[in-house]
């Protein structure tokens, strides 16, 4: 390569622009009206929207190396683990084959009990099925991303689910990819039902750090019967959940004396963090009828520092 | 100009080269690797690395567009890392005439102030956001990417040092 002469025009005199402090004071500004607008006021959408879009080429091409990986290793995997593999396939194909059998006499019986009893009739669910891309790299939040967006009808606050579980709920979609928000982040809360009891409660993501990746049962009384290994199920008291979908199961139970509540630690039972394949479900709300109006009552003074 | 004492005379960098090493740093920050707490920021790495040997070509601009990228990326609070890479970039132009009189480890040494500069500055956006804590293997990540800059400088300075004439003994 020849030496080239300066790469550049040398610098104006007079004109210099804007000075890196000027800047860095614009800047600045513009990120925290972003935050503000996108954290208190949801307007900044549109601007994620565009640069998702901007991004999805280099998106797409990050991810094929892990891609072009676990093909190569799925490719050499072991005649015997891929054997157990399907004969593991097969057995619980079995199982659930009985239990689906059962299921469609169950189904009938109950419709006819309902019918009875004049119940309203339960709520079907209609599914889509997605696959997780990957895991957001944010280590403050807990989200996947999904391969599939507003193209394939998704919508925002429908609950995604896998074979063994919830995973958690849909909070933002894009064209072709959408955000599930992990039932261990902190900020995401699911109504849950004690199955041996039958006692309700709501499970919170990520209560401390000490606990990565599991949830908490907030607000249950010192004396509440809750044991190490109880399952908990969707409740479907918050229209957004079906009813009967395993969430957790209790790992952890902390009965203090100087507390009113007892610590309950519990760990999900979906795949939150290793799934690949889900369903992402109607949210129940949408099928429901409309509440009655809210009679007004007198708003408690906002907590300091609360969440909108 | 005063010649630092000790420094190789460099060609001219290529702003294609300067460009694609920082799209290339953006792809590596996006390899789907899940959530590791203590990863490190390459992107952030090379934009402090080119605000300081170029800051006539990467600024606080560029800084806070690849940030937004980020954000929508990690699909964290959009401006979080707009906001820390400015401020990084800021404090980059701030030190790069400085900077460049010392010996390479001693400029990862005064850089990781920079970067741990800039997760502190996401970390209270996040606190103060949402009362959200990674954990304090956190930490481990500023000192990983002043760890790196040696590596960089090897790497995004190498088709600088080339010989102005390639010949046989010298194929670079």
């Amino acid at each position: 390569m020849p030496l080239g002469t300066l790469d550049r025009t040398p610098p104006p005199f007079f004109k210099q622009g804007p000075s890196a402090l000027s800047k860095l004071i614009v800047f600045s500004a513009l990120a925290l009206f972003l935050m503000v607008a996108d954290m208190r006021f949801g307007v900044a959408d549109p601007l994620r929207a565009v640069v998702a879009a901007m991004i999805a080429p280099a998106r797409w091409l990050a991810l094929q190396p892990v891609r072009l990986a676990e093909g190569a290793g799925d490719y050499f995997q072991s005649l015997s683990s891929a054997q157990s593999e399907q004969a593991s396939t097969r057995d619980k194909l079995a199982r659930l084959a009985l239990k689906a059998n059962q299921v469609e006499e169950l189904t009938q019986e109950n419709l006819r009990l309902r019918q009875m009893l004049e119940l309203r009739e339960r709520f079907g669910t209609t599914a889509i099925a997605a696959e997780i891309l990957f895991e957001a790299a944010d280590p403050y939040t807990r989200k996947v991303i999904l391969n599939k967006g507003l193209g394939s009808q998704i919508e925002p606050g429908s609950p995604v689910i896998d074979e063994d579980g919830v995973i958690g709920q849909v909070t933002r979609v894009h064209p072709l990819v959408s955000e599930v928000t992990l039932i261990t982040d902190r900020d995401q809360s699911i109504p849950v039902l004690n199955v041996r009891t039958g006692g309700r409660s709501v499970a919170q993501g990520d209560p401390i750090s000490q606990h990565p990746g599991s949830l908490e049962l907030r607000y249950m009384a010192a004396n509440a019967d809750v044991q190490v290994g109880d399952l908990l199920t969707t409740s479907g008291v918050d229209g957004v959940y079906p009813p009967g979908l395993p969430v957790a199961t209790v790992a952890h139970v902390e009965r203090r004396t100087d507390s009113a509540f007892a610590r309950i630690y519990i760990e999900p039972k979906a795949g939150v963090s290793r799934g690949r394949h889900v369903m992402v479900l109607k949210a129940l709300g949408e099928q429901l009828p409309a509440r009655p109006p809210a009679e007004e009552t007198p708003q408690p003074a906002p907590r300091r520092g609360a969440r909108k | 100009m005063i010649m630092r004492r000790g420094k190789e005379l460099l060609l001219p960098a290529n702003p294609w080269f300067i460009w694609g090493s920082l799209l290339a740093a953006m792809l590596l920050n996006m390899l789907p690797l899940g959530r590791q707490v203590w990863m490190p920021d390459l992107l952030a790495l090379v934009l402090v690395f080119w605000n300081v040997h170029q800051p006539l070509r990467i600024g606080i601009a560029t800084a806070f567009a690849f940030g937004l990228a980020m954000d929508v990326h990690q699909t964290s609070l959009l401006g979080q890392h707009a906001l820390a890479y400015t401020a990084l970039s800021y404090f980059a132009i701030t030190i790069h005439r400085r900077l460049l009189w010392f010996t390479v480890p001693s400029q990862a040494v005064q850089v990781f102030p920079l970067l741990a500069a800039a997760h502190a500055i996401e970390m209270t956006i996040r606190l103060a956001a949402d009362g959200s804590f990674p954990g304090w293997m956190r930490a481990l990540a500023p000192v990983l990417e002043a760890a790196l800059w040696p590596v960089m400088n090897v790497l995004l300075l190498a088709p600088q040092r080339r010989a102005p004439d390639q010949d046989d003994t010298r194929p670079l």
